[in-house]
């Protein structure tokens, strides 16, 4: 499990992070998400260890980290690239080396990778001849390599394909079959949505919400639905309801006082014939945009 | 960032440094610039030992009358150089002599004119030959003159004859020192040049594209330029001692051939000069490559490099006397001056020694603070990095 505490990181005078403080779990796959410039880089390059920390603290299974817990860390930086001259069987196996790997342990492990990306007959080809979505297989490939205990990855599933979104996610969950923390940046919110256990949203270099989705989605307060043929502009006047949009004969409303939702149905039963009505669960999008709304 | 405490951390700069090693064997560009420098040398070599070796064979046409004295000149000829053999024509008549220049059945015509003598051909007469036929003649005519006179030419001359005499006598040696001096600046500038532009566009492509974070994150950075600096110097070294030895062994092939064991030790020392020099450099170049952020500040980021570069070509060059004998200790300009004057032969053994060893000691400063500016450049990825920003910044 990898925390943080007010992790905090300044450019001059901004702030870029401002005391970022969460929690990736074990065996979970962690969806961090946010705009352009809220601070989720800088974070992912700070937990790194390749950007200095100017406050806070990054911990690891409960101790401080180090470069050797980071060491057996995958890690996918933001900008895409790896030698783009050199033969990419050479470079993978270069850097399982670097990771302590032995020559052919590397080898080994880089061509069933490849294998899985469907890339294993270009091995011998230079990066640069590939697509940039065949760059990026072959940039998560240097990620996984020497199984890692955590993995770190920016916007992995920026630029693939549907078909390779299948295949990453896939390999993402065997990962965390195994019980290996997953953390990704994205900005696809219906793909975090699918995919993740957790979500962290990051604001303005904050963190403004995490947790299951589940547990952001019944944060906020209850919501139902109710639909019917007449008007329905007397919910408005039942107590304890919030009315918070109304369109072709569907109401919706937030309940304030608990069992005011069965005084709606009730009235609305006595007015005539209901079509509709239960719990409203807000799509990701809108907590998004609640949550990190200024 | 805390040092990793892993076993294997002591061996990763091998294995950076072998995929520098291997990553310019496989460069197109690198392996066609080598090949053609060995060429150039090869070439020169070749030229030198077919232009010193060639023989000079001339054809006199001559009357009768002045038979003796082209005998006189072949046996003169000779006598100055065993290459150069003057063979005599004997034709019937001035006519007869210019049909045989004009057909190129001799090269030069020697007869008697109302003043004196003149040697035609076909166009104008060779160098070397009119030289000798110039000095026979007057020999000849001087002791004509002489008898004529009643003394004799050692009377005529006595105390005049002024001998070039050198406190050097080694004559083509010296020329070789002088020209070996200069392939050594000339070599030098070539290496650390195209060396370093290659490794600092290098590293700044591993900069940029980020490759250089998941390096990090599995090794120290300083391993990752400890790998860098020795990758290259070892290949550039290789590629000097590759040099040399073709030179060496092309050398022993002209007539320069008999003074290699003049030359062997100034080679020597070059190349354990280079060594030290270079890898100072090629610390810096990795440093200008760590504060570019995109290759247009290559430019500026290199320019101080190129200078140096440039300064310790010309500066080895151009300095005489005294001031070459304190650049010679003054790194690192000392790394090309030393071993010229070592070239130059005449310095006593302890000289390169202090050279070399304050040469040594800058290379361990220059890395020592260039290490730090690399790993603190490296990972900024906003815009140029300043050297003072460089020092100062926190990681």
């Amino acid at each position: 499990m990898l925390t943080t505490h007010g992790l905090t990181r300044r450019f001059g005078d901004v702030v870029a992070v401002d005391s970022v403080s969460m929690t990736v779990p074990d065996g979970r796959l962690t969806g961090f998400i946010g705009g352009n410039g809220a601070g989720k880089t800088t974070t992912m390059r700070m937990i790194m260890g390749v950007l200095g920390v100017h406050a806070g603290t990054v911990t690891w299974n409960g101790a401080p980290i180090t470069a050797q817990d980071r060491r057996h860390f995958g890690y996918m930086p933001e900008e895409r690239g790896l030698y783009p001259k050199q033969p990419i069987l050479d470079q993978l196996i270069y850097l399982g080396r670097l990771k302590g790997m032995s020559t052919a342990a590397a080898r080994a492990a880089v061509l069933a990778n490849l294998e899985r990306f469907g890339l294993a007959g270009r091995a011998k080809e230079r990066v640069e001849k590939l697509s940039l979505g065949n760059q990026q297989r072959v940039q998560i490939v240097a990620a996984l390599l020497g199984d890692p205990r955590f993995l770190v990855l920016d916007e992995p599933f920026s630029g693939l394909d549907p078909d390779a979104v299948d295949s990453m996610a896939a390999m993402l969950r065997e990962h965390v079959a195994r019980g290996v923390p997953v953390l990704f940046s994205s900005h696809q919110l219906d793909l975090v949505d699918r995919l993740c256990d957790r979500l962290v949203v990051m604001a303005r270099g904050r963190v403004v919400a995490q947790g299951t989705s589940d547990d952001l989605r019944t944060a906020g307060p209850v919501r139902f639905h109710v639909a019917a043929p007449g008007d329905l502009g007397w919910v408005r006047d039942i107590p304890g309801v919030l009315v918070v949009g109304q369109q072709d004969g569907t109401t919706e409303f937030e309940v304030a006082t608990p069992g005011a939702e069965q005084r709606v149905l009730a009235e609305a039963v006595r007015r005539g014939p209901v079509t509709s009505f239960g719990r409203v669960v807000p799509p990701l999008s809108e907590i998004y945009r609640k949550v990190t709304a200024a | 960032m805390s040092e990793p405490q892993h076993p294997r951390d002591r061996a990763a700069w091998t294995i950076v440094a072998h995929r520098e090693i291997v990553a310019k064997l496989r460069d197109k560009a690198f392996l066609f610039s080598t090949g053609m420098m060995l060429l150039v040398i090869t070439v020169a070599l070749i030229l030198q030992a077919v232009l010193g070796n060639r023989a000079h064979h001339y054809t006199v046409a001559t009357t009768s009358s002045a038979q003796s004295v082209v005998a006189q000149v072949a046996a003169a000829a000779t006598a100055q150089d065993a290459k150069t053999t003057v063979t005599p024509m004997v034709v019937t008549d001035d006519t007869a002599a210019k049909a045989a220049l004009t057909s190129g059945d001799a090269d030069a015509w020697l007869h008697r004119t109302a003043t004196g003598w003149a040697l035609t051909a076909k166009s104008d007469p060779d160098a070397g030959l009119l030289t000798v036929v110039s000095e026979v003649v007057r020999q000849d005519v001087l002791a004509a003159n002489a008898a004529a006179a009643g003394t004799t030419v050692e009377a005529l001359t006595r105390g005049s004859v002024v001998v070039p005499e050198a406190l050097d006598t080694s004559g083509a040696a010296g020329t070789l020192r002088t020209v070996l001096g200069f392939v050594f600046a000339f070599l030098f500038y070539i290496s650390a040049l195209l060396f370093g532009v290659q490794l600092a566009q290098s590293v700044l492509e591993e900069k940029q594209s980020r490759i250089v974070e998941i390096i990090a994150t599995s090794i120290p950075l300083r391993q990752l330029l400890a790998g860098k600096i020795a990758g290259n110097t070892a290949l550039a070294f290789a590629q000097m001692t590759l040099y040399a030895g073709i030179g060496v062994i092309g050398l022993s092939f002209t007539s320069y051939g008999r003074y290699l064991s003049d030359v062997g030790g100034p080679i020597v020392w070059f190349l354990v000069f280079f060594v030290a020099g270079f890898a100072a450099l090629a610390c810096l170049w990795a440093v200008a490559g760590a504060l570019a952020s995109r290759s247009e500040d290559l430019q500026a980021t290199t320019t101080p490099l190129t200078t140096i570069v440039m300064a310790i070509f010309f500066g080895s060059l151009m300095a005489k006397g005294t001031v070459a004998t304190v650049l010679s200790f003054v790194p690192p300009i000392s790394a090309v001056a030393m071993p010229m004057r070592l070239a130059g032969g005449g310095v006593a053994w302890w000289q390169p020694a202090v050279a070399l060893l304050l040469l040594v000691v800058f290379a361990v400063l220059i890395l020592r603070v260039g290490e730090r500016l690399y790993r603190r450049s490296l990972l900024q990825t906003r815009g140029r990095v300043g050297i003072r920003q460089a020092w100062t910044a926190q990681e």
